[in-house]
């Protein structure tokens, strides 16, 4: 109908890719494969782009099929004609490279598709076009069943191939042949095609018995709802059990790690999706965990007597012993830290756990008390722990024991929420004057969250510490808080469920694609924005918290003048 | 110490304003006692300093023998006094139920062992609280306790000032202090309201003492009244005698014309 | 016990758990906190001054280090200060604002030193580093502030600085992207070399220049928010957005506005820093931006005359107080610890002085 509205979903597409390639994630990303010796990973990310775009813009307007078509494939066209305008402007000799380190000739390589420019741009555009003309179509198209599969098939095709380093290895100890799929780290284009009509063929098969499991569940007696969920629940159990065998060492320690923001996210739950209150630096107590453990188990620690004598031998000998001390450590630390500060607002409280984030990183980094924490070199040699046959530093066996404190400190989190405990932390979230003067004594209550935030972040130092062998200062920096924070607003606030999605999402996925290295907390920025801006619930909202957040977006609250302070 | 709450010299002071200034006040057992005064008469800020808000600059305040000055607010609920808010001040995000819940809070005692080990004792406590909670919002007869279930920002007006007693209701209080409970409401919920408050002190038996510019509602449910003006008490007796006082008249003519008239 | 009510009366044993806090916990461990700092500062002092490490000229050196970096808190605490006054937010990416812009400004100062135009014409080519600087802050500050923020204006007092935490990530890593992730130094420029006499006390020329550049600048902002119309909207809509905007004031703009002048005195701040430190990173803007912010609460956050005063008094005691407080304590390498001393200020001026300097209140609710 109505060309125009292709306009800006074109532009700011054209000036999303020119971004992303002058940032270097495309030519980064190229260097992984997707479908191999077709396409890299750089490439997919241009056409996502284009299609979102072209999504957007046939979106706006509503429109029917052909001109829905129509419309994707003027924005697709504009990001493509963008994207070759910025191509052009780098080949005629404009020289940036001396600023834009990110600006190379492999960069120009991937926008060509390894061909000579005017190949290169005639594929740029028939790609380009092709892309936005079917994302285009996709919205108008009527029917559901047909749109939802082509949608489906597509994004499970690119999940599979990205998730190769995990599914290659599992598929591999199961015994099954990878041949066939992938090749290189990417899918074959055998396995590609076979992937796209799998995906097809079950998302259509399922969408048709969408509506029949909805009537079997709807008619299923209360009990035998139950039955199935605990039984799903124990499946679930048994599979992370197994987990670790089926997926080799190298994804277990991936896990692991997974695990281990699991554990520091249900810890920062329980203080900022519970009681509210932003705790910037979190990594404080991590950090605590991981360095008492160290200095009561390393031969390595001050705590050495001169006759050589480890404060080991004096019944510590290893992280068994050590982590309860370490966790009461940290507990009392973390209320000593929050008792002066709780009073705070809620922003201001944000900055000053930053602030107490920062002067325990420099003080550890500093040479003042280098001969107790080691300062730039770190704490090292950690010693085993018993029994011999399950070693910590082993990745499928640590799993196990991050694994089973992930499943306290969720029955923690979860017992607590519907308690009183829980209600007080609610209510004191909502408005602070009230519950106080519901009974609650919100200084209390911050505290006992700032307390169990900490012995929780330092469970996941002390594991931390005894997964590594060594500690060094700068594993504890902001980051870390950077990305619990990151991990459980994902997720979701206050949601048991989204820690996990956040972790596995943003720990997990990383991990796995090397690529992302150095983009990650770009990406992590990115996702911060756009979950405040798009979905301040997260993706798995408790039911609570979404509510708030949309009350204070709707009918604001009246609030009583912020001080009735002193003109 | 003959009164349930007594007030002696009580001043506060803001910047230059001297919001209240050297009040007396007190309220027995059983007894009603409304608060009126042009706005801006230091009426809120009394509830404040009496709630544990704000710190009175001098004065002297007891409550059932305790001394209230340098309490907090979330302790002063513990010995008996509950309030509302002027604005109404509801938790939006929770349902009426769990409003009313949050109200039995320190009437109550699990802590985190409680929840995580789900103790017998525990169990007798969430149901007494379930009870009580229940018990409260059944005192509106069928306005609340249909809703049970909605969220207490999806309730109509009238309903969230009522909720809002009833929240402060199951913090099981000796005193109530009701900070404009009739603001926005129809006659005929005017009219409700009068009978209401009769009710919680003849079968509750609190002591109520409430602010109200509502002359109608002030005249039908108080035993007596006080009013303030820049601070100052300046009448304290029953409604005929302060309505006629010429100092309350003054008052309200100079500051707000008719209201008097109402 | 008087109260016949049948409500249930509270028990003695409440009555005394009462009477008990009322000493609370958290009193006793802000007063042991507060002598143990004031123990440590005294008595480190005084053993730093007695080891007489340091000469009369050492101090005075010091401190003219201390109100060189001070000034450029102070500017970049302005951009805090003005964002927090008008829309009570913490702006987190600030530091990001500022470090673009310089980061930015290189590359043109590289070009003018490889030409020569640096040093044949230093006046005009600072002038234009100076310009391409605060025009990037500029245009970064105002991209943020309506791609990042505009949209989430009325939403929860944590949303917004959660999205800032983002964006200051975002743009850290943005930067990293374009720019690389080396340290780079400034090319020098001759004239800034060298030292100066002023009142017989010696100091760098660039540490003069900072400090009466940043001077000017205050002076000029101070001028622009008390006289011009924008910075008279400025004041209006900070005090009620809904009023200002009944009496024709165009919020939006007046917004803009002001991310505009916090992010140019942020550029400009940039030049300054690199003055003096002389060189550039994509992180560098992280501890100036917490050091800056520190600076602002100091003086008390929406107050310009306050964030001038506190990022001087920072950047003295960020530079005297290691030297001083630790030297005599035995601490190896106390500048090692200059975050502590920032970080540590930050904390306590917001546990005891929460209003600043300009005012504190006891009372702040209900």
């Amino acid at each position: 109908m109505n060309p125009t509205a292709a306009l800006k979903p074109g532009l700011i597409g054209g000036t999303v890719v020119i971004y992303l390639a002058a940032i270097g994630m495309v030519e980064r990303f190229q260097d992984r494969n997707v479908i191999t010796g077709v396409v890299g990973l750089g490439v997919v990310l241009i056409l996502l782009t284009i299609a979102i775009a072209a999504y957007t813009a046939a979106r706006k307007g509503r429109t029917p099929m052909p001109t829905g078509a129509l419309v994707g494939l003027v924005a697709g066209g504009m990001v493509a004609l963008i994207t070759l305008g910025f191509e052009g402007l780098i080949n005629a000799g404009v020289d940036v490279r001396g600023m834009f380190v990110s600006i190379t000739p492999g960069l120009l390589e991937t926008l060509e598709f390894g061909l000579n420019p005017a190949l290169g741009a005639i594929v740029m555009a028939l790609a380009g076009g092709t892309t936005g003309l079917v994302a285009g179509g996709l919205v108008g198209l009527k029917d559901e069943h047909l749109r939802s599969s082509i949608v489906f098939a597509v994004s499970m095709t690119l999940l599979i191939s990205l998730g190769e380093p995990i599914l290659r290895v599992t598929l591999g100890n199961l015994g099954i042949p990878t041949n066939w799929l992938y090749e290189l780290g990417g899918l074959t284009i055998a396995g590609t095609i076979i992937t796209l009509l799998a995906g097809f063929g079950l998302r259509w098969w399922l969408m048709g018995r969408k509506e029949k499991r909805q009537e079997i569940a709807a008619h299923m007696p209360e009990d035998t709802r139950r039955t199935w969920g605990r039984a799903s629940l124990i499946a679930a159990i048994l599979a992370l059990i197994a987990l670790p065998w089926v997926v080799g060492p190298f994804v277990s320690d991936v896990l692991g790690t997974v695990g281990l923001y699991v554990l520091l996210g249900l810890g920062l739950n329980i203080v900022v999706g519970y009681a509210g209150l932003l705790d910037l630096g979190y990594v404080a107590f991590f950090a605590v965990g991981a360095y008492a453990a160290a200095i009561f188990t390393s031969p390595a620690s001050f705590l050495v007597t001169e006759e050589g004598e480890t404060f080991a031998a004096a019944g510590f000998t290893n992280i068994w012993f050590a982590f309860p001390f370490v966790v009461i450590i940290a507990v009392v630390i973390g209320a000593m830290i929050g008792a002066p500060v709780l009073r705070l607002r809620g922003d201001y409280l944000a900055i000053v756990t930053l602030g107490f984030g920062e002067i325990i990183r420099t003080l550890v980094l500093s040479d003042w008390l280098a001969p107790f924490l080691g300062g730039a070199q770190g704490l090292t040699r950690i010693p085993a722990a018993p029994p011999e046959s399950f070693d910590l530093r082993n990745p499928q066996h640590i799993y196990y024991v991050i694994l089973a404190f992930c499943f306290v400190a969720a029955y923690i989190s979860y017992r607590l929420a519907d308690s009183r405990v829980g209600r007080a932390w609610a209510a004191m979230r909502e408005d602070e004057d009230v519950a106080e003067a519901m009974g609650i004594s919100v200084v209390r209550y911050k505290l006992l969250a700032f307390a169990m935030g900490a012995g929780v972040g330092s469970l996941g130092g002390v594991f931390f510490a005894a997964k590594i062998g060594s500690i060094f200062p700068n594993s504890f920096g902001l980051q870390v808080s950077i990305n619990v924070l990151a991990v459980i607003i994902l997720g979701g606030i206050g949601s048991i469920p989204g820690v996990i999605v956040g972790a596995a999402a943003l720990v997990g996925l990383p991990e796995l694609l090397r690529e992302f290295g150095e983009f990650r907390l770009l990406i992590y920025g990115a996702i911060l924005i756009a979950i405040m801006i798009f979905r301040p619930e997260g993706l798995l909202p408790n039911k609570r918290r979404q509510r708030e957040l949309h009350e204070g977006a709707g009918s604001a609250p009246v609030e009583l003048p912020e001080g009735a302070s002193p003109a | 110490m003959n009164h349930l709450l007594e007030l002696e010299g009580v001043s506060k002071r803001f910047g230059g304003v001297q919001a209240v200034d050297s009040v007396d006040f007190w309220a027995d057992p059983g007894e009603i006692v409304g608060v009126i005064g042009p706005n801006g008469a230091g009426k809120t800020t009394l509830f404040n300093i009496v709630t544990g808000f704000y710190a009175p600059d001098a004065g002297k305040i007891h409550f059932d023998g305790h001394n209230l000055v340098g309490l907090k607010p979330n302790q002063i609920t513990r010995v008996g006094v509950s309030r509302t808010f002027q604005a109404v001040r509801l938790f939006g995000a929770m349902t009426v139920l769990e409003n009313a819940m949050v109200g039995q809070h320190t009437r109550t005692k699990a802590g985190v062992y409680g929840a995580l080990l789900n103790t017998p004792r525990t169990v007798r406590e969430e149901q007494k609280v379930h009870a009580s909670a229940i018990d409260s919002l059944a005192f509106f007869g069928d306005r609340l306790t249909p809703r049970i279930n909605s969220l207490a920002s999806e309730l109509a007006y009238a309903d969230r000032r009522r909720l809002e007693i009833a929240r402060a209701m199951a913090t099981e209080p000796q005193l109530l202090l009701l900070d404009e409970p009739a603001a926005g409401m129809n006659p005929s919920e005017k009219e409700g309201l009068i009978e209401l408050i009769g009710r919680l002190r003849d079968v509750k038996g609190y002591a109520i003492v409430l602010i109200e510019h509502d002359m109608p509602v002030i005249k039908g449910v108080s035993d007596r009244v006080v009013a303030l003006d820049y601070g100052k008490k300046i009448a304290d007796g029953t409604y005929d005698e302060v309505a006629a006082n010429q100092q309350v008249i003054e008052a309200y003519l100079g500051k707000a014309g008719s209201e008097e008239q109402e | 016990m008087t109260a016949p009510a049948p409500a249930p009366t509270p028990t003695e044993q409440s009555s005394r758990r009462l009477r008990f806090e009322r000493i609370p916990m958290r009193r006793i461990i802000l007063i042991v906190l507060s002598l143990s700092i004031i123990y440590g500062v005294v008595a480190g002092s005084t053993a730093t001054l007695r080891t007489g490490v340091f000469t009369a000229e050492d101090w005075q050196s010091l401190i003219i280090n201390g109100l060189a970096r001070g000034s450029v808190y102070a500017l970049i605490a302005i951009g805090y200060t003005l964002v927090y006054g008008i829309l009570f937010m913490i702006n987190f990416a600030h530091g990001e604002v500022f470090m673009s812009g310089v980061y930015t400004a290189y590359f043109v100062a590289v070009a003018f030193a490889g030409n020569g135009f640096l040093n044949s014409n230093p006046l005009i080519a600072i002038a234009i580093l100076l310009l391409v600087s605060m025009a990037v802050s500029v245009f970064v500050a105002v991209i943020l502030e309506r791609l990042a923020y505009r949209p989430l204006r009325g939403a929860p007092r944590l949303v917004p600085l959660i999205t800032a935490i983002g964006a200051s990530f975002f743009l850290q890593y943005t930067f990293r992207g374009l720019y690389g992730a080396n340290v780079r130094a400034y090319p020098n420029i001759e004239i800034l070399q060298g030292k100066w006499t002023i009142f017989g006390i010696q100091m760098l020329k660039t540490q003069a220049i900072v400090i009466v550049a940043a001077m000017l600048l205050w002076v000029l902002l101070y001028l622009f928010v008390a006289r011009t119309k924008t910075g008279r909207s400025m004041r209006a809509v900070g005090e009620d957005r809904e009023i200002a905007s009944l009496m024709g004031i165009n919020v939006d703009r007046t917004i803009v506005a002001t991310f505009a002048i916090g992010g140019a005195l942020a550029g400009a701040a940039g030049i300054l820093y690199v003055f003096l430190f002389n060189q550039v990173i994509f992180t560098m803007g992280f501890l100036p931006g917490i050091k800056a912010f520190t600076a602002a609460v100091l003086g008390g956050i929406g107050s310009i005359t306050g964030a001038a005063l506190g990022g001087l008094l920072l950047g003295i005691l960020e530079a005297v107080g290691p030297n001083l407080f630790l030297t005599g304590a035995n601490v190896p390498s106390p500048n090692q610890l200059q975050p502590v001393i920032a970080f540590g200020i930050l904390v306590l001026v917001l546990i005891f002085l929460p209003g600043g300097f300009v005012g504190a209140s006891e009372e702040k609710r209900a």
